[in-house]
């Protein structure tokens, strides 16, 4: 081929190549890993490398919400991103979307992706400032956590004093600020440690509890009592941990003791975990007194012929083992006569079930704890058959 | 057939006269894995050993069918965090069985195996257990 002709090819070639198709964006393939591979490592992984990728990865993963739903963005994903130090507008700016979209099941999370880099975020402090501050109170106790947390991080000490009615927060906040390096009062990390209250079968105390030790061995280090190993005795376990964070924080701390359930036995119960609208924890005695709290903070006795007739109505509900597809938010029935334990997601609790409890919430009304059983009706609400 | 291998793999346990080894979250997941560390002595040591341990069924993807496969985790919600590698345990059913998956505390028992397990490149699992029985 003569040179003049490989020219007259290159030039009328150029314009072509402008009209052929880009590279697509890689961080396509990586978000759609990230949200449906079958393995969870796989998921973890990608979910990884997407956060960690920054602003670069966020119009891939806007195409992959657009295209799917907000709803189908998986919490590992939200999490991984909530995790990264990455300080990219566009991530910021997500992150705010999803904080403040009341819908999205991991806004809590996303709280959290936005306190975690508070600090870092000088141009943005004011307006999460103002946003921390809108969601201290709110019903979800992670997503309030989170927003105290971010406050704290922006030097506004005056959050670790908010009056706080969930058990799991104070500590949650605590070892989040000790994985920042933030000098944070210690004795809520202390006190979970011996913590061993249940509700419904679930030893949420115990998981307290662990969660607590993680967060004292990653900060005691090599000052972590027994050198790492598992101690053999509680007793002397929380002796010794006491005694290394005091030594290191230099805070007055008194050694924990032995939280364990009242002394009552449950009849039944159920339990409303809810990313969006707030946790709710309700059980009852045989003899009609109503706990609520995970910790069976308040009380309420029913009238006896009142109890009476919701019982007989309650022993004839039939519940399935497992009612819907969960993907956060769900419902934990749980009743020893007849034995019934049920797990329900949103829009599957039957309608028989729903009517009860509603007759529930208005007996409590009627017992005098109307805000009580405004907030069991609320609760419900997402549940009912749709 | 489900009861017949269990009932088989707790003969066997029986027969061999060892117990399983109890443990538990609080100790797999006692801390915070990073890729390619070492993982502690407590947690290597039960590599191979037939253990019994507590937790939540979870699937690895939603859906409603009996499982042959399921992750045994400490948290219920998952709301607190998504698990971390170290705070699962990635089961497998006897060949041929599946189940549904069950709500609450569950106790599962079988042979342990520990250390990092990769699939296209990436650490995928570092807890896996050939589960017969699940209580």
């Amino acid at each position: 081929m003569k040179h003049i002709h490989l020219l007259l090819l290159l030039a009328v070639a150029s314009p072509l190549l402008a009209l052929w198709p880009q590279d697509p964006d890689p961080w396509v393939k990586e978000v759609d890993r990230a949200c449906t591979s079958s393995r969870y490592g796989l998921r973890l992984a990608a979910s990884r490398k997407v956060a960690q990728a920054g602003g670069a990865a966020v119009p891939a993963l806007r195409q992959w919400e657009k295209k799917h739903g907000r709803a189908a963005i998986p919490a590992i994903l939200a999490e991984s991103i909530a995790d990264a130090s990455t300080t990219d507008d566009p991530v910021v700016e997500l992150l705010i979307e999803w904080t403040t979209d009341r819908d999205f099941f991991w806004r809590g999370q996303s709280m959290r992706g936005l306190a975690n880099r508070a600090a870092d975020l000088p141009k943005h402090r004011p307006a999460l400032e103002s946003l921390f501050r809108d969601y201290v109170d709110d019903a979800a106790w992670l997503t309030r956590t989170h927003a105290r947390f971010g406050l704290v991080m922006l030097g506004n000490e005056e959050a670790l004093q908010l009056p706080e009615s969930d058990p799991r927060a104070r500590p949650r906040l605590t070892a989040l600020l000790l994985a920042k390096g933030h000098p944070a009062p210690l004795q809520p990390l202390l006190d979970a440690l011996g913590d061993e209250r249940t509700f419904l079968g679930d030893p949420w105390g115990k998981r307290l509890g662990q969660d607590a030790n993680r967060a004292l061995r990653t900060w005691l280090g090599d000052d972590y009592p027994g050198g790492g190993e598992a101690f053999d005795d509680k007793g002397e376990a929380l002796t010794k941990l006491t005694a290394a964070a005091r030594k290191k924080s230099g805070q007055d701390l008194h050694e924990p003791t032995i939280q364990a359930d009242p002394d009552v036995t449950f009849a039944g119960g159920f339990e409303v975990l809810s990313c969006k609208c707030g946790d709710q924890f309700v059980r009852w005695t045989a003899h009609g007194k109503i706990y609520v709290g995970l910790d069976s903070a308040v009380e309420v006795s029913l009238p006896a012929a009142t109890w009476e007739r919701l019982d007989k109505s309650r022993s004839a509900l039939q519940l399935d083992e497992n009612l819907g597809v969960v993907i956060c938010d769900s419902m934990r029935i749980q009743w020893q006569e007849p034995a019934t334990h049920s797990k329900i997601a949103p829009g599957a609790l039957p309608t028989a079930a729903r009517d009860w409890l509603k007759q529930l919430a208005d007996a409590i009304d009627e017992s005098g704890a109307a805000a009580l059983a405004e907030a069991v009706r609320s609760g419900l609400e997402q549940f009912s058959p749709r | 057939m489900s009861a017949l291998r269990t009932y088989m793999a707790l003969a066997v346990l029986t027969l061999m006269g060892q117990e399983p080894t109890k443990t538990s979250f609080s100790v797999l997941a006692s801390f915070d894995y990073t890729e390619g560390m070492t993982l502690p002595k407590e947690v290597t040591d039960l590599d191979e050993v037939t253990v019994t341990i507590s937790g939540f069924m979870r699937r690895e993807v939603p859906g409603g069918s009996p499982v042959h496969e399921f992750m045994l985790v400490n948290d219920s919600c998952g709301c607190t965090g998504t698990p971390k590698l170290n705070e699962i345990v990635f089961c497998t059913l006897p060949d041929g069985v599946t189940m549904d998956v069950k709500i609450g505390i569950v106790t599962v028992t079988g042979k342990l195996y520990v250390g990092e397990e990769k699939e296209d490149g990436v650490v995928v699992m570092i807890y896996e257990m050939d589960a017969d029985t699940v209580k």
